[in-house]
Order: structure tokens, then sequence, then C-alpha cells
């Protein structure tokens, strides 16, 4: 039978993209409209296993959750727990369940280059908005070092700059564009205003451009420096004035201070006028891990519950810690293919518990693996968009077992007394 | 334990006319009953003072702004961290101005208190508090939704088409499984968006053909009653926190004029004075017009001296508050309705304008003719955090304590202030019954909360009588959720999951399609996906 499913949410990218079609027959996806290829990839990946191994060999479900109940139990104090990029918000929950009762340390799909973005924002608060309000009011869009048609490709067309707004009738006829080139990383060609940064310079640019914007007249500027703050000055003429960088790891490396000088920057623009900072972020659900682990315990990444209650140790990932042999035990939630080549040679050597997509595929040994659907596809629940904002997702093809569930099955093995593998 | 006698408690139910009588309390089933038979187990409460759990009206504690907030205050929660309790499902986490979600459940029980109403929770972001809501154990929550700034509503009334007001604001509160109707500042969030930075008052216009926010608020005000919501509006009125708002703030009271609103922290709300030229208390104005008219009711939002952290969809007033406190800033404008604005704050006692904002709080409290319409709030984490709820009883409770505490802050900030007139009024454990529970329940509707009589939910709390009310009310002797011991001497002993709170009033349908033509049109969200909480 055929079945068309509409207002289905895309993982491919932050974007999450919630306009998606899927049509399905027979327990395969057939026709996906909409989507950009990035989402096609997304929704293209969907078939997976749904099998369970205790150390390597075939069992059921509930012999296969005792067992990593068991051996988990075993390390508690000194164990891993891994969130995959592709969790529902659900499932990360339950997940959290575990990692507190074990006293778990926590690492998820937070990349550096975005926690340092987190970091950022934690120091100095940020001027943001919801795309859709970044759609309908802003009438001047700054791409700083990035073209989002490469990596969020649908972000021009859905928020900014194509779609005509409340209050930007025109849609891109009503707004200015302008391309920021940061070295290698290049803004839109089709902007309206271009400019061209040297990496070195990037942070002495964006002061200079607060500068004019909070008065305090810098003259005689040589470039770069001039054109930055001519750029300021047509930011501080805009009815309401965006900037769109990407959060996650680039080309090259950036100054550490890029994300806060944007971040003040844009705080200053809202004294001559409106202005919001966008953060593009990668596919997956990692804002939602964020979410709520910020919510279960106060801070968005690299928590340790390792003391017995939530202790923040962003310079101290998890995965890194993982290498050098810190941990006894590893339970992986979600998708595991994004592990680096040392991450899976730790994971190993401890015994590893696998919950996820494919999990009792992994090509290095485990413990215990679960096979589950992927959130979005054969599982539903919640993601976040980069912009914070909840979608609702709907499981488009059928899957014996849901992260959610299986990982609170495992939160109840773990919490109860009489369970026997305590022991 | 499903049925449980408690035994000789002096009981407080003002519902029932019942002040400190000695009497039992017997509970089955999560409920409490008119009698239970003599072999049913006992607990003896002889001595103790036997209250329905605390309400608290208003508060910040489970919404995407609340989450904004924790994730801007790493600092606070590393100062902080509470260890799980010492029970299976017990979790870990932390404090500060934000507490994290199961620490919030588990420090208002710890309070005697088993109802919490998050009071600003955006459409778009309704899925979020429903989920934070999950997590936040023991409390029965709810959630008040954003109106007034939103851009279908306001062009609707721009247009004069009022006709879809009542059922527009019927499906969004069905649609997000919200409780009641919030008003943040009608109009002036949407005009911080389009760049105006100053604070509109009623009749400034915030939008085109003479919208008001007096026009937007009474459009509101007219659906809660149309509607015969259990709670009326419940209203963030123009210019909060500015010198000489009190004058926005009676203008907006006499606007209502008999529709039913719930004034929230109205200490915010009762400044004379011009900026720059000092700041004065009209409290005593303000609640002479209250207590004048039935149809009113309000929470304090009664400032703290200590830390706290600003925290609200008043957008351009957090924006003012940034530039003159030049702390953190976090501002997120949210699609087509509202934003939210935040800042970490502390009050001190030897500054002006904080010193002014508690002693104007006290005299709401003191001034008030009708205990049933004046709720206990700090607007928690903004005048203060809701752990200050025993200090405060204590202020209300002891003269000779409040008078020690008004010593320690300079007269001369106090102008306009009835608290220098030496107001003496001790408010009576009953009357702490009714603006912490009993008040509060039935201005929110709640028929089965704020009383001890049969039906009602075995939501209880029983303290120690002691000479310090802070201490009495920081440390129940015993907490019943539902009949379910949770706490046992001021320590948790049990978790128990809470219910949400919400209504589901009938609309006509043929909104929707209205709304889903201008949701298409500028939202970037799926119709289908929009405030979707299923």
């Amino acid at each position: 039978m055929t079945t068309t499913h509409q207002a289905v949410t895309c993982l491919g990218c932050g974007c999450a993209c919630d306009d998606i079609a899927v049509t399905t027959a027979d327990g395969a996806i057939t026709r996906i409209d909409r989507a950009c290829a990035l989402g096609r990839a997304w929704f293209e990946g969907a078939s997976v296993p749904a099998a369970c191994t205790v150390a390597g060999v075939a069992a059921g479900p509930e012999p296969a959750l005792q067992a990593a109940a068991r051996a988990l139990l075993a390390a508690e104090g000194d164990l891993l727990v891994v969130l995959g990029p592709d969790l529902s918000t659900e499932a990360v929950r339950w997940a959290l369940h575990a990692a507190d009762r074990l006293r778990a340390t926590v690492d998820t799909a937070t990349s550096s280059a975005a926690g340092e973005g987190i970091l950022a924002a934690q120091r100095r608060g940020r001027a943001g908005a919801t795309l859709g309000e970044i759609r309908n009011r802003g009438d001047v869009v700054v791409f700083w070092g990035v073209d989002p048609a490469q990596r969020y490709p649908r972000y021009g067309e859905r928020y900014a700059p194509g779609p005509p707004g409340v209050h930007v009738p025109e849609g891109r006829a009503s707004r200015t564009v302008v391309s920021v080139t940061v070295g290698d990383d290049a803004g839109p060609e089709d902007a309206d205003v271009h400019l061209g940064v040297a990496p070195a310079d990037e942070v002495d640019v964006l002061a200079a451009m607060r500068a004019v914007v909070q008065g305090r007249a810098v003259d005689d500027l040589a470039e770069p420096l001039a054109g930055a703050a001519a750029l300021a000055q047509r930011l501080m003429k805009a009815s309401y004035a965006v900037l769109v960088h990407d959060g996650e790891p680039q080309a090259a490396a950036r100054s550490p201070r890029r994300t806060e000088a944007l971040i003040t920057l844009v705080q200053a623009l809202n004294t001559p006028t409106r202005a919001a900072l966008s953060t593009l972020r990668a596919g997956g659900n990692a804002n939602g891990a964020e979410a709520a682990l910020t919510w279960q315990t106060g801070y968005p990444f690299a928590v340790d519950f390792a003391d017995g209650h939530p202790r923040y140790a962003p310079g101290a990932r998890g995965l890194d810690a993982l290498a050098a042999g810190r941990f006894r035990a590893a339970l992986v939630c979600g998708e595991w293919r994004g592990l680096a080549e040392p991450a899976r040679a730790a994971l190993a050597a401890i015994p590893t518990v696998l919950v996820g997509p494919a999990a009792s595929t992994a090509p290095f040994p485990v413990a215990v693996a679960i096979d589950t659907g992927r959130a979005g596809i054969h599982e539903g629940g919640t993601a976040y968009r980069l912009d914070d904002v909840p979608l609702p997702l709907r499981p488009v093809l059928p899957h014996p077992r849901a992260a959610d569930g299986v990982l609170a099955s495992l939160a109840c093995h773990l919490a109860d007394p009489a369970f026997a593998g305590r022991s | 334990m499903s049925r449980l006698r408690l035994a000789g408690g002096r009981v407080y139910d003002p519902a029932h006319g019942i002040d400190g009588a000695v009497r039992d309390i017997c509970l089955d089933d999560g409920r409490i009953v008119a009698d239970l038979p003599p072999d049913a187990p006992t607990l003896d409460v002889t001595g103790l003072v036997v209250m329905p759990g605390g309400i608290d009206i208003h508060a910040h504690i489970a919404s995407g702004s609340t989450n904004l907030a924790r994730r801007l205050l790493p600092e606070e929660h590393a100062a902080d961290p509470e260890a799980a309790p010492p029970f299976a499902a017990g979790r870990s986490g932390t404090g500060g101005t934000t507490p994290s979600t199961f620490t919030t459940g588990y420090r208002y029980a710890r309070m005697g208190y088993t109802t919490v109403f998050d009071a600003a929770v955006a459409p778009l972001m309704a899925r979020h508090s429903h989920a934070e809501m999950q997590d936040t154990p023991i409390l029965d929550t709810g959630f008040y939704v954003l109106m007034g700034n939103d851009d279908y509503l306001l062009a609707e009334l721009a247009a004069g088409r009022t006709r879809w007001v009542k059922d527009y604001a019927a499906w969004l509160l069905a649609r997000t499984g919200g409780y009641a109707i919030k008003i943040v500042d009608a109009g002036g969030v949407e005009q911080w968006k389009a760049g105006v930075k100053e604070l509109i008052d009623l009749d400034d216009p915030c939008g085109p053909n003479g919208l008001t926010p007096r026009k937007v608020m009474l459009a509101l005000a007219e659906a809660a009653d149309a509607l015969a919501l259990p709670h009326p509006i419940h209203l963030h009125c123009n210019r909060i926190g500015q010198p000489g708002n009190s004058a926005t703030t009676l203008r907006t009271l006499e606007a209502l004029d008999g529709h039913r609103a719930h004034v929230t922290h109205l200490q915010f709300h009762c400044y004379g004075g011009e900026r720059g030229k000092g700041w004065r208390s009209e409290a005593r104005a303000i609640i002479d017009h209250i207590n004048a008219h039935p149809s009113l009711s309000f929470d304090v939002g009664q400032v703290v001296f200590g830390p706290a952290t600003t925290l609200s969809g008043d957008c351009p007033a957090q924006y003012l508050l940034h530039r003159a406190a030049d702390r953190k800033w976090l501002n997120v404008d949210l699609e087509l309705e509202g934003g939210c604005g935040i800042i970490p704050y502390a009050y001190k006692q030897s500054a002006a304008v904080a010193a002014l904002q508690w002693a104007i709080g006290l005299e709401l409290f003191l001034l008030a003719a009708d205990p049933w319409r004046i709720v206990l709030t700090t607007d928690h984490p903004n005048g203060g955090l809701f752990q200050a709820y025993p200090h405060i009883i204590r202020l209300l409770t002891d003269r000779a304590f409040r008078a020690e505490a008004l010593k320690a802050v300079n007269p001369k900030w106090l102008q306009g202030s009835a608290l220098l007139d030496g107001l003496d009024r001790e408010y009576t454990l009953g009357e702490i019954c009714i603006i912490t529970r009993a008040g509060p329940a039935r201005l929110l509707g709640l028929a089965g909360k704020g009383h001890l009589g049969p039906g009602a939910d075995a939501d209880i709390t029983v303290y120690r009588p002691q000479d310090d009310a802070a201490a009495m009310f920081a440390a129940p002797v015993h907490v019943l959720k539902g009949g379910v011991p949770v706490v046992r001497d001021g320590a948790l002993v049990a978790s128990v999951a809470g219910r949400r709170l919400s209504v589901a009033p009938a609309y006509d349908e043929a909104v929707v399609a209205e709304v889903r033509r201008f949701h298409e049109r500028f939202g970037s969200v799926s119709f289908e996906n929009f405030a979707s909480v299923a």
C-alpha cells in the first residue's frame, strides 16, 4: 500500500525543514518531495536492521537489556554515555536518566566549534531570533563566512533571503544581501554587497564594526577596517539586520574569539536598530540534546555525573577522555558511525553497549548491541531546529524498537533494586 | 498507602471556614474523603498545622525562555549542585536562580508546594514546556499562553475583525494544552521588534488603524470572559519597571471596567516619579482601586534582596534593564508571537530602587483588603526565588521581624511608602493559607485544590508551629501529593509524577482555516506542526 506522509521533519541539517512529503510502499520510501540533496540522503539512509546481540551472538531484546544493565552497573562511576546526533529528545531524556543513575560522563554530538559558540554565549548572552522572525523582518542579511547553499541548502529558500515576510513583502527584492568571505569560507555569490576579510583580521574587523555601532568614531581607517566600518554603517540603517554565521567547524579553524565578537557586535546593533544573530548548526538533533541536558542538568553539553550531581566540564569532553583510557564501560546511544577511529578502538577495548540504528553492524566488538529505528524516520518524538524551536517527528517506516523505549527500559532496569544483575 | 487518616492536627481550610480547629483529615485513593473506617492507617499530627498544598500562580519554571536562562548561567549551577534524593527514581540536578527541572520539583515540594503554573509560554514553544513539565516531578503544572503580541491577532484587530478573537484564543489554548490567556506588555513587544526602544503606554499606537494596547487587552479580556475560562486574563501591564508607571497601571485597571482580570507581579507596576528625578511608591493608589473592584485580583511579585534573574516576554523592558545594568543579556525574538529577554540580576538592600521595590511589595500585602484576591509570588526568578516564600511569610506574620528588616533600609529611598507610616498588620495563619493556596486555587478555578473538603486532591502540607514562621514554612513535617507521602521532616522520601492542568474550550472550527491561511503565508513551521504538543 502506498502512503504519503505530509509535514515530515527532515534532520538532514539544522534547518529541520518540516514540509517534506514522504511516500512509502511496502516498508520502503519510494518518493521524497521538497527535500534538498542533504535531505534526500538523510531519508535514503532509512533501511536499518532489527537485531540484538550479546557478545556478538544474536539474543532477544530482554536478555540484551539485562546484559547491558549488568555491564553498565559494573562500571558505575567510570562510565561514558555518548548521545549520537539523531536521537529524539525523548530518547535523550531517558539516556540522561541512565547516565545520572550510573554517575556517567556524558558527551554529545555538539561539535567543538559549536561548543565554543555556546561558551561565548554563556559569557555574553546573545541577541537572536527564530528563523521565522528572520524571514519576516530581516531587510539586511549578512552571510558572514558562509554560503548556506553548501551545508544548509534550503535556508535561503525557507527563511532568508528568499521568501516574502510580513515586513519584507517582496522577499529577496525587499532585502539587501551582504556576502562576507573569510579566507576560504565564501559568502553567497549572488549577494548585493561583497566584502573580503583575511582570517587573521576577522576579530579586529568585527571589533571595529562594533566600535562604529557604539558611536566610538574611528577615522581614517585603512582596509580592511574601512570596508568593515562602511558595512557597520549599512547595518545601522537596516530596520532589522541579520548576521548569519556557521556554528559548525569550517574549512580552517577560526579564532576562538570569533563567535564572541559576532555576538557582541549584534548585541550592540540593537541600540541603533534591531538585529539578530543566526547560528547555523548541523543536522540530527544536537540542539534537542542540548535543550534536554540543560533542563535536566543546567548545562547544555559536556556534563559529568561522576560526583553524584551534574558538573560542567566543557574543557574535558568525554570522547577525548575515552581515548585516554578514562572509562571502564560505555553506552553509545543513537548513530555511532560518526565516531572517529580512535574512539572506536577505545570502545572496543571496554564493555560497550550500543543502542541505535544498525548497532548490530558496528565494525568493532561490543558487549551488547540493540538495533533501533532512526528518529524522524522510524521513530516519533521531538527534534529541535537550529533556533531551538521544537518540532514533532513523524515516523514514516515501521521498526520493532524505538530508542526512547529501549533506553526507558534500560533506565528501569538500572533503577530497580530488585534487578538480579545488580549483585 | 491509599487510605490514611491525619489525626489531631490544627486544620486550616479557609474555603470551608476552618481556621485552626482540631480535626481529622481522611484520604483515600488520592483524594480527601469525609471519613474512613476506624481500622484505616493513621498518621498522628497532633499539635501540627495542616493546610492544603501550596499553589504558585506565577513562576517561570518550564519554558523555552527558562531553559535559555538556565543555559546562560552555568556559574550559578556550579555553585549550587543537588544530589539525587535517596530513592530509585531520584534525579540529581543543579540550582541557582533557574534550577533544573527535577531540582525545581523537589525544592517546591520540600517547601510544601504541590502545584505551580508557568507564567509565559509562547505557542511555538508549547511542546518544549510539556517536555520540561514531564521532567518536573511531584508538581501538578500548567502554563499560560502568550497572546497580545501575536501578528495574527494584531492584524485582525487592526482590521476591525474582532469576531475571531474568542475562537482564536480558544483554539490556541486547546492546541497548546494551556490553561489561561497571558498578556505581556500588550502590543509593546511587537513594537520592540519594529525598533521602538521605549515601553509604550496603554493608548499609544501598536499597529495600524489606531490599534492600541488598550484595544488588544480588552479584546482578550472579553474573550476570556466569553469563554468562561477558569482563570481570567493574566495581565502583565504595559511599562513595567518604569518610574511613573502607576498612572499606566491605574488607567489599565480602569479600562478593564468590570472584566475579570488577574494583574500579575503588581509590585513592578506601582511606581511614581520620573526617570532621573527619583522614584516613589504609588502602591496605595493602586491597591485602593483593586480593593474597591472585586473583579480584579493580583499577585505581588515581591522583591527579595539577593540574586535573581529577570526573565520575561517583555523584551523592550529587558533591553532597558540591560542598558542600565550592564550585565550579560539575551534576547530572542520569536516569530509572529513575541519574544523573551533575560538578564542575571541582584537586588541590593543598599540600592535605592531595589529598596523601594521591596517596600512596595510589602505595602501591597499589608494594604490588601481581601486576602482572596492577593497571591504571594516573587515572579520567580524575577523578583527573587520561590525558596524565599517562607522568609516573605515571616515578614507578613511577624511585625517585629519586619520592623528590623525595615531598619536596614535607608528611609530616604522609600518616598511615598506607607511602610514608613508604620503599617502594623500581621497576617494570621489563616490568611497565609489563603494567599498561598486557598486563594490561588479559587482564582485559577481549581475546584479540587486549595481546600481540604471531600473530593479535593489529597495535596496536603503539615507544618510544625514555630515562632519563626520562616523556619516553619521552609521545612514541613509532612507533604503528601495525591495522598502519597513525598516529604518527611523537610527531606524527600518519594517522588510521584505530576499532572498537567489545561483547558480545552470549544471554538468555531472555521477559525482554524483563518489562522492556517495566515500561518502558511508567514510561518516557518508547517501548520500541522505549529504548537503541536501531541
